[in-house]
C-alpha cells in the first residue's frame, strides 16, 4: 500500500493526520506542497482542490482528516 | 454500547476544555473531555492551533498556537483523572440528578457538564462562495496560506485574528488586499502596527466583495465599490476571517438559555449558566472579550463551580 500525504508546515489537520498515521503503526511519503512546487500542482491537479492535508492511498485521494474514511481505507478497525 | 461513569463532562476538547479538565481533576472530580476530530472540526487544542503566533498568554513570551496547544493537552493529561478521548457527542439528557451523555463511539453518565465547545467559522455568502470552496476560497490562512506562493491573495474581514491571517499569507503571498466593509480595521494596535509596516498589505475599506468568480479555480472578485476606478480584482484566493459562530446546539437541547448570536449566556462569576448542574467557558459563551486568556480563567471557574455544586448539594453518584 502506498501513501502519500500533501502538507504544509503550519496545517494543524496534516499534523493530526500524521499523528494518525504514527499511531496505527503506518508507513508514509510526506510531501511538503510549500516548498515542492511541482509536487504542489500535482496535488491541486489530482484533487482539484486547494487545501491540505490531500492523502492518497493507492490512487484513492482524501481530502481533509476524516479518520473514519481513512479507517475504511486503510482497513483499520 | 459501553456506560462509564464520570464526575464531570466537559464537552470540547480546546484550550478552555483542557483548562477546566485540569482544574477539574486537581479537585478531585473524575473528569472526562470530549472533544471531536473528524472532517471539518479542528483537532484536540482547538481553535489556537490555527494560530500561528501566540504573543499574549502570560508566561510565555512568544510560541505557535500548536505549541500552547500542546502544553494545555500535556498538563491535563498529566493528572490520573483525567481522560481525553476524540469522540463527538450527539445527545445530552438529564436523567434524574445526573446527564445521559451519547457519543458516536460510547454512552457516558455525568453528574455535571461544562460546555467548551466555542465555534467555528462563519461562513461567507455570495455568489461563486460555495462554488469555489478550497478552490481559491478558504478559511485557514495558516493551513492553506503557503500553498498562495507569490499568488494575489484577498482576505475578508476587520477583526485582529484577520489582521493576523493577513500577516501569515504576506509571508508567502506577494499581494495581500484586506477587504473590510467597515471605516478601518480594527485588530490589537501591535499587529495594526505591522500590518502599517508590510508593503505587501493594502487595506480596502468600506468595500464588500459581491461576488467571486473564476474557471477551475478563484481569478478575480467583484466589489461594491471601485478599487482605482474598477470594480474587479484580480486575485488567486479569498480568505475569509469575518467572525463565528458559537456552537451551543447541544446546550440548548437540555435548556440552556443564549443570547440572539446563539452564545450561551453566562454567570460571569460563577461560569455557571440557567440549568443546575451545567456550566459553560470560552467562545461559545456571550463573554465579550474571547481570547485564550479569558476563556482559561473561565474554565478553571467552570471546574471550580462544578465542583462546588457536586459537593455542597450531596449529588448522588449516577
Amino acid at each position: 500500500m502506498v501513501i502519500k500525504i500533501y502538507t504544509t508546515p503550519t496545517c494543524p489537520w496534516c499534523k493530526k493526520t500524521k499523528e494518525f498515521f504514527k499511531e496505527n503503526k503506518i508507513k508514509f511519503k510526506e510531501i511538503n506542497a510549500t516548498s515542492d512546487k511541482k509536487a504542489a500542482k500535482e496535488m491541486i491537479e489530482k484533487s482539484g482542490q486547494m487545501g491540505v492535508p490531500v492523502i492518497e492511498i493507492d490512487k484513492q485521494l482524501i481530502v481533509g482528516f476524516d479518520e473514519e474514511k481513512l479507517k475504511k481505507a486503510l482497513k483499520l478497525k | 454500547m459501553v456506560k462509564k461513569n464520570f464526575d464531570v463532562i466537559i464537552v470540547g476538547a480546546g484550550g478552555v476544555g483542557l483548562a477546566a479538565a485540569m482544574y477539574s481533576a486537581r479537585l478531585g472530580l473524575k473528569t472526562l473531555v470530549l472533544g471531536a476530530s473528524h472532517g471539518s472540526e479542528l483537532p484536540v487544542g482547538g481553535v489556537i492551533t490555527t494560530t500561528t503566533i501566540v504573543e499574549n498568554y502570560p508566561g510565555f513570551i512568544r510560541l505557535t498556537g500548536q505549541e500552547i496547544a500542546k502544553k494545555l493537552e500535556e498538563h491535563a493529561k498529566s493528572y490520573k483523572l483525567t481522560t481525553i478521548t476524540e469522540e463527538k457527542v450527539s445527545d445530552i439528557k438529564r436523567e434524574k440528578n445526573c446527564f445521559a451523555v451519547k457519543t458516536n463511539k460510547s454512552e457516558y453518565k455525568t453528574l455535571a457538564i461544562i460546555f467548551a465547545t466555542g465555534t467555528k467559522w462563519k461562513k461567507l455568502d455570495v455568489p461563486g462562495s460555495k462554488e469555489f470552496e478550497n478552490k481559491g476560497v478558504n478559511y485557514c490562512a495558516l493551513c492553506d496560506g503557503p500553498l498562495f506562493k507569490n499568488k494575489i491573495v484577498s482576505l475578508v474581514g476587520g477583526s485582529d485574528s484577520a489582521a493576523k491571517d493577513a500577516l501569515v499569507l504576506a509571508e508567502s503571498a506577494k499581494k495581500v488586499f484586506i477587504i473590510y466593509r467597515g471605516e478601518q480595521i480594527h485588530p490589537e494596535p501591535v499587529n495594526m502596527e505591522r500590518i502599517k509596516k508590510n508593503k505587501k498589505i493594502e487595506i480596502i475599506n468600506n468595500t464588500n466583495i459581491t461576488e467571486i468568480k473564476g474557471n477551475k479555480f478563484v481569478q478575480e472578485i467583484i466589489l461594491d465599490n471601485s478599487y482605482k476606478g474598477n470594480r474587479k480584482l484580480k486575485v488567486d484566493a479569498v480568505f475569509v476571517a469575518i467572525g463565528h459562530i458559537a456552537l451551543s446546539d447541544l446546550a440548548k437541547k437540555i435548556g440552556v438559555k443564549t443570547d440572539k448570536k446563539g452564545e450561551i449566556i453566562l454567570n460571569h462569576k460563577t461560569s455557571e449558566t440557567n440549568v443546575k448542574g451545567v456550566f459553560a467557558a470560552g467562545d461559545v459563551t456571550d463573554k465579550p472579550f474571547k481570547q485564550l486568556i479569558t476563556g482559561v480563567a473561565d474554565g478553571c471557574t467552570a471546574a471550580y463551580s462544578a465542583y462546588e455544586y457536586i459537593s455542597k448539594n450531596k449529588i448522588i453518584p449516577c
